[in-house]
């Protein structure tokens, strides 16, 4: 008998077979560097340098360069933190909450999207760095014994909460990210001519040879990191939240924060993705792994987490007018129709309405579409985190010291020295790194390719379908 | 053992038996070698002069090796301890702050011989205990790198003995020809300085002294001369005043001496439980002063009007007292129907006092004043006030000889006529061509550097003086501090030029054996009573006679005449009219050169480092010009200058108010090309200055200058957690009227938001240190706020910083408009009213007993004592800033940049001479860290110490904050509220339940700082916005 | 793998299937052959089952290391804020738990997930130094290896290749340690 397959549409199109996977994802490592990506990595590394450049100027002279004043002392260095570690919880959630869930379509993503947190909490970090007055004591803030007899830190402060919050969450990414790696490594190590690269990546590899015990420890080691991951990511933004939620200053002081950042970090965290995957796609020519099937999945992410901080922003604006507090109703009322109102409607556009235009399916599934409306949800909250921090700080509770916030060149330098740095980290780990999750691919080819690899021999399709260890993993 | 033939040498001079060797060879240390000192010290006397002297040297010495291209970083040790000065503690000298006509009776701290700190000296009879922002700015001065090393012939250095040599020879030369010399001078208080004057002149007797006043009140003393025969200006007891009327006399701000009438006004002011009435205040100006800041009624008016407005007001007093009626076109200024009934009714109580330099003016004024009675009661004609002697007439005929080569020889002592003086061009040309020129500056200034010589005189810190305030109150000015430069005092030169002995402090001693010792009584020797003058820095025999307050005088005047000269002068004009105003903070622009002062917000337009013009919103539109947008003032005749507008709420329509003492072009780095200079701007009038001109043309110049305010927002939004008033009929009704509860409702009801609280709480077991800021009795002055720049060692970070909104002072002055709007309309409550009432609310660190900066701080670096107090540690901190931002008050202020040493912080911190300031018990604060006020611990730790050596507590009100002891009317309290006895406890006792309320209580933040209300002594209703009794 | 280290006679049967490996291993193990591992460049589920490796202990492990973190960041906090050196901060107690839940929430995931990894490296003898034991490179890549220890089965080699090829496998080699 012949049971035509029940499974959804394809993850994985061309008929690609084992072979195909390893030869498709390794080419780029150990090839020579393409056009594209030398171009690319040139620009990148060219921004870094300026950013550095104007980085250090800043650390030299003070942060009297920025454009912050007595009244707001925080604009852009604490907005691009939080925007950078909110870019960064897309990866975890890809490869932490998907696997939980079973979604096979993460496998193709998900390891592109770890690099990305990586890199996007390195970024944010550095922004935890730079917004010091005096950096170098940066270290302070852990809990050392010091000079000053046993002076601790102050457990009691948001941003030793913070330091603890945003370490672990980059320990165990990186952790995750790079024991997902270990066998595509020995793969690669496998294939190496050149004794060089057998050298490291068999050292990267840790000497895998893909035994059947160590791939069952190994896939539980997985599921539990995943299952590590997912209140880590969640507590990450919320944490970042409570820098604003636990102060007295209207406008920050709002219980509804956690919830609301996490959402909104997940937004922009796809957004994000998105934009370095139909690059990478393009670049890699990896169209047959991530598929317009991934770009719509994650376009109805997108939409739901964009409809949760919509939801969210009126919620606020609910409560402020609720609680009868007169200076958070103030607050609200000024950040809607104050002096910083574009930057709020900004936000508005981008992150509420802008996503809707996913119910669209041929928006959803339209790569241009996806790519513009990505970028034009990270502005939007990028926006928002503005909004959050300039349009509360600069008309607090007494109106004497209200004041107006305007960047200066080092302001947007040192904003731009992250995206070098990003890039630059993220084309190097795309240049040397496997791109795609192989072994996890393979794992999936039979169950979601488009049709029967040729070369797989053996059994009939059919049996393979009613598989039980399948039909698991197709609900 | 003893055999040991071994011997061992203390070094070669043992070996060689050196003489030297053998005489100190059994002295552990040889005696200290005292020669070089000695050099120093001339004559080994006993007395204070030589003390300070070594107390000097050390630091003169530093301060010299400072002016050198590499300075010398060596702190040179005292040979042998002075007696009775120790390292770290301070000592203080009764001494005398005299700037032009400006007064004070001061105590001035000193560090191992270097003054850091100019306090008040409570003995004072006239200024109370009291400072100024100048006053307290006065120290900086003192250190000022721009100043002269030493005499100079042109641009050429000379030695004293040198330029003595010319000097003398060319004044011979002159007098023998019977050329004029011309001795020109601001005001000069000190009689001993007189005197050296008339010595002077009995050795050169073809010399006349003029004086004259760059903010003149000639016409006063005129006015008084026609109406009662005495050419002098009274005095005023503002305290015996329930009515007080001030026409253009910013008597608060820069009005003659505003450290005289603060304190007497504010105790008018001021309320309690045993004093629930206070005075009412009407002032008429056109531009907006403090003064007008702290008026209950205000009313604008142009100049053009002055002289009508005074008129107006004795015809509608006169009407009701029967007095005889004069001509005088009537005129629309609001209040001035109410001001009249309520003088009339206060009769006996009752005070005008009017600004104008215009003797017919004030002739009325007297009349009205008269009329009213005030003469020996509120104006004491017997105790006459010297603080402008200036002659404008004298100055004008000056001005004229020189121009027509009429004078040989001319001196000039703290005058700068060049810069200050309306003819100051004209002076400019031909001083060159005088043959002798003289002039006593500290620095090339305008008028200096146009003459042949300059020697320089010390600053008042490095000399001797004494002073005459007023009638019978006398008072001496004794150096801090050796000379820093080779200055000399002029009344020294003056005595060196006059052939007599040169030693000034002799002088003044032997001047007050004659003339002031007979005045005293119960010493036994002259010494005594010259001890205990310099101890006390005061010695006031008119006491007595003041405290009378003079005798009825007969008004005697020509009302007539005056009436037709102020018909013929004050007609309503319709064109743009200006109005020259003195600034709280340079004043008349002779102390331009003090960062301090420069920086220093001006109370009610908030603006520093600038002067503007400042014009009505409705001017403004009808001029189509905005705030920032630079405009050319031209006054006919004169030169245009041009100035940023200000849009100044409360500025009569139709006239633009600019600042004198800017504009400097010589005055120093900080003072440079700071401003225009609005002098020339100033005109003559029947010989007298005046600071009025009609027909002024404004026109856009193009371009912007921005002004840097330290506050931008004027309004209180409505805000009654922040401010809080009430009318005085209310108060008296209910003394907590106006009273805002915030309360939060919970399941047992709505419960007082600060009673609520997650957390258990501490105890302040020993002290707790708080503070009481009375807004009724806070004028705005800004004394504080340079009182605590000066003991924190508070940065001044320069005109773009200010506009960055980057200014450093831990204490401000809030000042708020009122506004029309509704509480709930909030765009309109961003518009200040077209005459809006002020209030002032001076704020700090309110040390919240939950404070929202500790908890946020990652590396405890902010932490609170369990004395109440919220404290900073400097050096822990990593400057996140998330204390600043999460601070309800905004208190906190970071250190952007290196203030300190960086090179375009020019502000005399940055040079070591500068550094000179520093009081050493507060740290001085790096870049990167935040910092903010601390109720100078540093005073508590020392009090506290003193408390502890003489095993005792501290005294009730012992220790005190550097804004509570500048404070001239006492409207900052400060203490330890466990004490029972100390003033705050006793003045919350009843208080707490009155006017009592804490800034944003309902956020719980538990401050250690409460406010008193602000009473407003008005029938009306109040502006709306602040007075509804509303619960949260 | 300390029983095959170095010395030793293999034999490898080499798929090209997933599911044939394991239909296979099945197979090879009724025949009676004791297969030393299967090596296959993806996770195969239930191979570690037919193969009968024991089931692993690593969430006891992680469950252990997690434990100690809770108990780490419960004793720094108390120690720190409530016994070494109290301050006053914000009016708050010195030690006011609920301001410490995020530490411990976060040292807790720290000390788990890395005292697994650690753990999961060593318990596989794997390490940057670690020399693989590959029967065949194409195991990381496309094929599947099934190893036989010759030593360790009384059968002969021609049977088992035999059994092997019976099962689907697309080669058998020998491979001598």
């Amino acid at each position: 008998m012949h049971i035509s397959s029940p499974v959804r549409t394809p993850l994985v199109t061309g008929g690609k077979t084992y072979a195909d996977v390893t030869e498709d994802v390794s080419r780029q490592v150990e090839g020579r560097p393409t056009r594209e990506w030398t171009i690319a990595f040139t620009i990148s590394v060219i921004v870094l340098l300026y950013g550095t450049a104007c980085l250090f100027y800043t650390w030299w002279e003070g942060l009297g360069v920025w454009g912050l004043n007595k009244t707001v002392g925080w604009a852009w260095d604490i907005t691009n933190f939080v925007w950078w570690v909110g870019i960064g919880h897309a990866g975890t959630l890809i490869s932490a909450i998907l696997l939980l869930f079973r979604q096979k379509w993460r496998t193709a993503v998900n390891r592109a999207a770890e690099a990305m947190t990586i890199f996007a909490v390195i970024c944010a970090a550095s922004f935890i760095l730079m917004h010091m007055g005096r950096p170098w004591l940066a270290y302070w803030a852990l809990p050392l014994p010091n000079t000053f007899g046993s002076l601790w830190v102050n457990f009691k402060s948001p941003l030793v909460w913070d330091v603890f919050a945003i370490s672990t969450y980059f320990t165990v990414s990186l952790v995750f990210w790079y024991m997902g790696l270990v066998p595509d490594l020995a793969t690669i190590r496998d294939r190496a001519r050149s004794r060089v690269s057998r050298y490291i990546y068999g050292a990267l590899s840790l000497g895998w040879n893909g035994s059947a015990k160590t791939w069952a420890r190994y896939e539980y080691m997985s599921l539990i990191l995943a299952g590590l991951s997912t209140p880590l990511v969640l507590s990450v933004h919320t944490i970042v939240s409570m820098d604003f939620a636990t102060s007295v200053i209207p406008g920050w002081h709002t219980t509804i924060f956690p919830p609301y950042f996490v959402a909104g970090a997940i937004f922009s965290g796809f957004a994000m993705v998105q934009n370095l995957m139909l690059i990478i796609r393009v670049v890699f020519r990896l169209e047959d792994y991530i598929t317009v099937e991934h770009i719509e999945s994650m376009n109805k992410v997108i939409t739901l987490t964009g409809s949760i901080v919509g939801v969210a922003y009126l919620t606020e604006f609910f409560i402020a007018w609720y609680s009868g507090v007169e200076f958070e109703s103030y607050a609200f009322i000024n950040r809607a129709f104050g002096p910083y109102w574009w930057a709020y409607w900004a936000m508005m556009t981008c992150n509420v309405i802008s996503p809707q235009l996913f119910w669209v399916r041929s928006i959803r599934r339209s790569v241009v579409w996806t790519f513009v409306l990505s970028v034009v949800v990270n502005i939007g909250m990028w926006f928002e985190r503005f909004v959050i921090i300039v349009t509360s700080l600069h008309r607090d509770y007494l109106p004497s010291s209200w004041a107006m916030f305007s960047p200066t060149l080092f302001d947007i330098s040192d904003y731009i020295f992250s995206f070098g740095l990003f890039f630059t980290l993220f084309l190097l780990f795309s240049k040397f790194l496997p791109v795609v999750n192989m072994a996890e691919v393979k794992a999936i080819i039979k169950s979601s390719s488009e049709r029967l690899p040729k070369s797989v021999s053996g059994v009939a399709k059919g049996e393979r379908v009613t598989n039980p260890t399948f039909n698991k993993d197709v609900e | 053992m003893e055999h040991t033939k071994k011997r061992y040498w203390r070094g070669l001079e043992e070996l060689r038996n050196d003489e030297d060797f053998v005489k100190n060879a059994y002295q552990e240390f040889p005696s200290a070698p005292t020669n070089d000192l000695e050099n120093i010290v001339d004559g080994t006397g006993t007395h204070r002069r030589d003390f300070l002297k070594v107390l000097g040297f050390g630091m003169a010495a530093v301060s010299l090796a400072a002016c050198r291209e590499a300075p010398v970083r060596k702190a040179i040790p005292y040979l042998n301890k002075p007696e009775h000065t120790f390292p770290s503690i301070s000592d203080y000298y009764a001494s005398t702050y005299v700037d032009g006509g400006d007064y004070a009776s001061v105590l001035v701290e000193t560090r191992e011989g270097r003054p850091i700190k100019i306090e008040g000296n409570p003995q004072s009879g006239v200024t109370y205990g009291g400072t100024t922002a100048r006053v307290q700015a006065s120290v900086l001065s003192l250190y000022d790198i721009d100043k002269l090393k030493g005499p100079k012939r042109g641009d050429a250095d000379i030695d004293w003995a040198t330029a003595d040599r010319e000097i003398v020879n060319q004044l011979g030369s002159i007098a023998s020809r019977g050329g004029a010399i011309r001795i020109v001078t601001s005001t000069i208080l000190s009689p001993s300085t007189k005197a050296v004057v008339a010595d002077f002149i009995r050795r050169y007797p073809t010399t006349t002294h003029v004086m004259y006043d760059a903010n003149s009140a000639f016409g006063m003393v005129q006015a008084n001369q026609t109406s009662f025969g005495r050419a002098v200006i009274p005095s005023y007891n503002f305290s015996r005043a329930n009515t007080i009327v001030g026409i253009n006399a910013d008597f608060l701000g820069t009005w003659l001496n505003p450290l005289e009438f603060a304190r007497p006004y504010a105790e008018t002011r001021k309320l309690g439980k045993t004093k629930r009435d206070m005075s009412r205040h009407y002032q008429f100006e056109p531009a907006f002063t403090t003064t007008g800041a702290n008026a209950d009624y205000r009313g604008p008016y142009k100049p053009s009007q002055e002289g009508l407005v005074v008129a107006a007001l004795y015809n509608k007093v006169a009407a009701k007292l029967g007095g005889s009626p004069i001509s005088a076109t009537a005129v629309d200024v609001p209040h001035l129907d109410k001001a009249a009934t309520d003088l009339a009714a206060s009769r006996g109580r009752a005070l005008v006092v009017c600004g104008s330099n215009d003797p017919n003016v004030q002739v009325v004024v007297n009349a009205l004043n008269g009329l009213l009675g005030s003469y020996g009661t509120t104006i004491d004609l017997n105790t006459p006030l010297n603080y402008r002697q200036g002659n404008d007439v004298e100055m004008n005929t000056f001005i004229n000889d020189a121009k027509a080569g009429r004078i040989q020889g001319v001196l000039f002592y703290n005058a700068n006529p060049v810069y200050d003086h309306p003819r100051g061009a004209e002076l400019a040309e031909v001083l060159p061509r005088i043959a002798l020129s003289v002039s006593f500056a500290d620095r090339p200034d305008e008028t200096a550097s146009l003459v042949k010589y300059i020697t320089p005189a010390p600053h008042y810190l490095e000399s001797w003086n004494d002073a005459e305030p007023k009638a019978g109150f006398f008072s001496l000015t004794q150096p801090a501090i050796t000379y820093i430069y080779k200055t000399r005092q002029m009344q020294s030169s003056l005595l060196t030029w006059a052939g007599l002995p040169n030693d000034f402090q002799d002088y003044v001693r032997n001047y007050w054996r004659a003339n002031l010792y007979p005045r005293a009584t119960g010493y036994s020797s002259f010494d005594d009573f010259w001890v205990k003058s310099l101890h006390d820095g005061v010695f006031e025999p008119g006491r007595a006679a003041a405290a009378v307050g003079g005798s009825g005088a007969a008004f005697a005047g020509n009302l007539a005449t005056a009436a037709t000269a102020i018909a013929q002068r004050y007609r309503a004009g319709t064109g743009m009219e200006l109005a020259l105003y003195e600034k709280v903070s340079v004043g008349t622009g002779a102390q331009a050169n003090n960062p301090w002062l420069q920086e220093m917000p001006d109370p009610v337009t908030k603006a520093c480092w600038d002067n503007y013009a400042a014009i009505s919103q409705k001017t403004a539109n009808d001029l189509g010009v905005e705030q920032n947008q630079l405009v050319s003032v031209q006054v006919e005749g004169r030169p245009a200058i041009e100035l940023p507008v200000l849009i100044q709420p409360g500025q009569t329509d139709g006239t633009v108010a600019v600042a004198i003492g800017y504009g400097r072009q010589k005055a120093g780095r900080s003072a440079n090309g700071v401003g225009q200079n609005a002098y020339p701007l100033a005109s003559f009038v029947n010989g007298c200055l005046s600071f009025a001109a009609a027909n002024v043309k404004i026109e856009k110049a193009g371009g912007r200058r921005e002004i840097a305010q330290t506050q931008t927002h004027d309004t209180v939004m409505g805000r009654l957690a922040v401010l809080q008033e009430a009318r005085l009929a209310d108060y008296k009704k209910n003394p907590a009227a106006g009273a805002y509860i915030p309360k939060v409702v919970t399941s047992e009801g709505p419960v007082v938001a600060d009673e609520l609280s997650l957390w258990h709480g501490y105890g302040k077991p020993n002290h707790s240190w708080g503070m009481i800021i009375d807004l009724n009795s806070c004028i705005g002055c800004n004394a504080c706020v340079i009182g605590c720049q000066s003991e924190n060692n508070i940065a001044v970070v320069g005109r773009q910083e200010v506009i960055n909104r980057r200014e450093m002072h831990w204490l401000r002055i809030d000042r708020y408009y009122s506004s029309d709007a509704d509480a709930d309309d909030l765009k309109g409550l961003e518009v200040a009213s077209a005459n809006p009432e002020v209030t002032f609310q001076p704020m700090l660190c309110q040390h919240c007993s939950n404070a929202p900066c500790e908890t946020v701080c990652p590396v405890l670096a902010t932490t609170h004592s369990s004395e109440g107090l919220n404290q900073m540690t400097y050096n822990r901190c990593v400057g996140t800033r998330y204390c600043a931002n999460n601070c309800p008050y905004k208190v906190r202020r970071f250190n952007w940049f290196k203030y300190f040493d960086e090179s375009e912080f020019d502000y005399h911190f940055n040079n070591d001479l500068g550094k000179m300031v520093i009081n050493p018990d507060v740290t001085v604060r790096s870049r990167g860290v935040i910092e903010k006020c601390s109720f100078c611990v540093q005073r508590i730790q020392e009090g506290k110490l003193t408390a502890k050596k003489e095993r005792r507590r501290p005294l009730p009100d012992e220790i005190q904050t550097a804004c509570a002891q500048a404070c001239p009317t006492n409207a900052i309290i400060f203490g330890d509220m466990n004490n029972p006895e100390s003033t705050i406890s006793q003045v919350l006792a009843y208080e707490a339940n009155e006017r009592a309320f804490h800034v944003l209580k309902e956020i719980n933040t538990r401050p250690q700082i409460s406010y008193l209300r602000k009473i407003r002594n008005k029938d009306e209703e109040l502006k709306k916005e602040l007075t509804q009794d509303s619960q949260a | 793998m300390a029983h095959a280290n170095g010395n030793g006679k293999f034999l490898v049967g080499i798929f090209d299937d997933d599911d044939v490996v394991l239909k296979a291993v099945v197979k090879v193990k009724e025949s009676g052959v004791r297969i030393h591992e299967v090596y296959t460049p993806f996770p195969i589920h239930g191979l570690d089952v037919v193969l009968g490796h024991p089931r692993t202990r690593l969430g006891i492990a992680a469950f252990l290391f997690g434990l100690t973190g809770t108990l780490c960041a419960l004793l720094l906090t108390a120690y720190m804020e409530r016994f070494d050196w109290p301050m006053i901060v914000g009016g708050k107690d010195p030690y006011s738990f609920p301001v410490y839940i995020p530490i411990i929430f976060e040292l807790t995931v720290l000390l788990c997930a890395l005292g697994m990894v650690g753990t999961f490296i060593i318990s596989n003898g794997l390490g940057p130094t670690v020399k693989p034991l590959m029967f065949d490179l194409r195991t990381t890549d496309n094929k599947f290896a099934m190893a036989i220890d010759l030593s360790k089965n009384k059968l002969a080699e021609g049977d088992i290749e035999n059994i092997l090829r019976q099962s689907g496998a697309a080669e058998v080699n020998v491979k001598q340690f």
